[in-house]
């Protein structure tokens, strides 16, 4: 069994999601969700519209975009997951790239950077690339484009997270909730949770 | 927070599908075009999504106004006035 970038949010937000998730199989019934489904429909016209639409202008000086991998299903040991849009550079490093039906209001959510910090690992495992920075596109504001730096110590933190899913996954664990109260309050197993 | 949707939509279909938007958002009706009700934020951009989905942009108009509680108490209502606390959520249960 391998996780998805999901897995690992969904854990980082609280490690009772998992046990709820993926342990008792409780759905979250995400496709109730118009928001959720506008956004899982907005990969599929992407892939459809500006197809050899090359970013050349998100290289850095003397390491242009040379290549752009669209809809990269790639997975090693612990992950899985399909990358929007895979950016190779001219100085051999690799950035993935992922689009957000979102607005940009000046500060990036936490759950896209791990996303971003998810594909980066995968990138590094597949093409076996350096992967120092990631890009997200918010489409909600007019297509603007954020960078996100990656470090070495982002990517462990990530691996960190999917063993521990693993251990709560493979041992029936019931683990702690998370310490941040003001996230129960939205949570989708409120209702079943135990505070 | 408490939001207000007006709306003027020609076309009948649209406008009897912004209706149930705006009622399983979990507005009350107060006049045959106009919602009433509150709403989180999230819920607040999921409407205004679906309702964007809908209208014609061209011959459409819907307004969305959020008020604060203390200025709908500050309302003034004539006729057949709408209940103040059953919109802002303060009356918890209908029978007791």
């Amino acid at each position: 069994m391998t996780l998805t970038p999901s897995h690992i949010i969904e854990y980082l937000f609280c490690p009772r999601f998992t046990y709820f998730e993926y342990v008792l199989g409780i759905p979250q019934y995400e496709d109730k969700n118009y928001k959720v489904m506008r956004g899982r429909h907005l990969h599929d016209e992407r892939l459809e519209r500006n197809k050899d639409y090359l970013r050349r202008r998100l290289g850095r000086p003397g390491a242009p975009v040379v290549e752009k991998l669209v809809d990269q299903y790639l997975t090693n040991a612990f992950l899985r997951g399909v990358v929007d849009e895979v950016l190779a550079f001219g100085d051999e490093s690799m950035a993935p790239l992922d689009y957000k039906f979102a607005e940009y209001k000046d500060k990036i959510f936490s759950t896209y950077q791990t996303q971003l910090y998810c594909y980066a690992w995968l990138i590094e495992d597949n093409f076996d690339r350096r992967v120092d920075r990631g890009f997200l596109v918010y489409t909600r504001s007019n297509n603007r484009v954020v960078e996100v730096p990656i470090t070495d110590e982002n990517k462990a933190d990530v691996r960190r997270a999917a063993e521990a899913i693993f251990s709560i996954i493979d041992r029936n664990f019931f683990p702690k909730a998370t310490k941040a109260k003001a996230r129960c309050v939205t949570c989708t197993y409120r209702n079943v949770c135990i505070k | 927070m408490t939001i207000w949707v007006l709306y003027d939509i020609v076309n009948d279909k649209a406008r009897s599908k912004a209706a149930k938007r705006c009622q399983q958002a979990g507005l009350y009706r107060v006049q045959f075009s106009c919602f009433l009700g509150t709403l989180t934020q999230n819920q607040k951009d999921t409407l205004q999504l679906q309702l964007e989905e809908l209208i014609n942009e061209e011959t459409d108009k819907v307004y969305i106004f959020p008020m604060s509680r203390s200025e709908l108490q500050q309302t003034v209502l004539l006729g057949q006035a709408f209940d103040r606390k059953l919109v802002t959520d303060e009356i918890r249960a209908l029978f007791f």
